[in-house]
């Protein structure tokens, strides 16, 4: 059984309920080979739920951010810059969040928040490590899920929707 | 992502960023930003029309940052959004390049 890291204290939804039985295949599921130009994909389908649910442009910004930062993190150092690897994501809505629950099948890595960086002086900072930083910062909740082979990071973010969907 | 430079008093170099500093974004101006780096002395960053800070457009404004200090320079930014200055904030980034919403201000810093 994989094992399961709660990396935030906001409980995050489990994917693998009754909503997203629901899902909207077409609209709520996004796969991406494992190369960093993929990425690219990802802010129209951002700007699509953006439209469809009225998402304020804070919300907009750090949905873009998180999901930048988790899978830029997971291509660089999770499939090591190798192409050809499955990245899935998919989108729900319940308890009032927007759900984006990202599915690879790379090493084992649970994203801990490195807490508050420590202060450092412009010659010495190193330009990197801030990525899982942000996520913390900027997600309203961050699950992770070791799976049979792989990961599962779940990311939520507060939004203005009275009821369960999948989007 | 589109990068414009202005030559200012007091070998002052205005660099103006304009759209998304994503992944994408930061790989478009990299280049340009680390020749700005190596023949400016003071940088002044304007932030004003950037939509989107992530990580690599973090590192686009650190590097250059940290070449201009070593050769004696300094680096301001000007005007980020609110969601942008908070990146900046979260990363300590926001700490070490001072940020100023106020163009003679940031000029003053750099004087």
């Amino acid at each position: 059984m994989a094992g399961t890291q709660q990396c935030s204290t906001m409980q995050a939804h489990n994917p693998d309920t009754e909503s997203e039985m629901l899902m909207d295949q077409s609209q709520g599921r996004l796969e991406l080979e494992s190369q960093l130009i993929e990425l690219s994909r990802v802010p129209d389908w951002v700007v699509e739920l953006s439209d469809r649910y009225g998402l304020t442009e804070e919300t907009r910004f750090a949905v873009n951010l998180c999901l930048e930062e988790a899978l830029a993190n997971l291509v660089l150092h999770g499939y090591q810059n190798e192409p050809g690897h499955p990245i899935v994501i998919r989108s729900f809505v319940s308890g009032g969040s927007l759900f984006f629950a990202i599915e690879d099948q790379a090493p084992p890595f649970a994203p801990v928040d490195p807490g508050k960086p420590e202060p450092v002086d412009l010659a010495t900072m190193q330009p990197g490590g801030n990525g899982i930083r942000l996520i913390h910062r900027f997600a309203g909740s961050v699950a992770y899920e070791q799976l049979p082979g792989g990961n599962r990071l779940t990311l939520g973010f507060p939004v203005s929707i009275g009821k369960d969907v999948s989007v | 992502m589109t990068i414009s430079t202005e030559s200012m008093n007091g070998d002052v170099t205005r660099v103006v960023l304009d759209g998304r500093l994503d992944i994408q974004g930061a790989a478009a101006i990299d280049l340009k930003m680390n020749v700005l780096a190596g023949s400016s002395k003071f940088l002044l960053i304007d932030l004003t029309n950037v939509s989107f800070l992530g990580s690599m457009g973090l590192r686009s404004l650190l590097l250059p940052a940290q070449a201009v200090k070593r050769r004696g320079g300094k680096t301001v930014i000007l005007n980020p959004t609110p969601m942008v200055e908070e990146v900046l904030r979260a990363s300590n980034i926001g700490e070490i390049i001072p940020i100023y919403f106020d163009l003679a201000e940031a000029l003053g810093a750099l004087s």
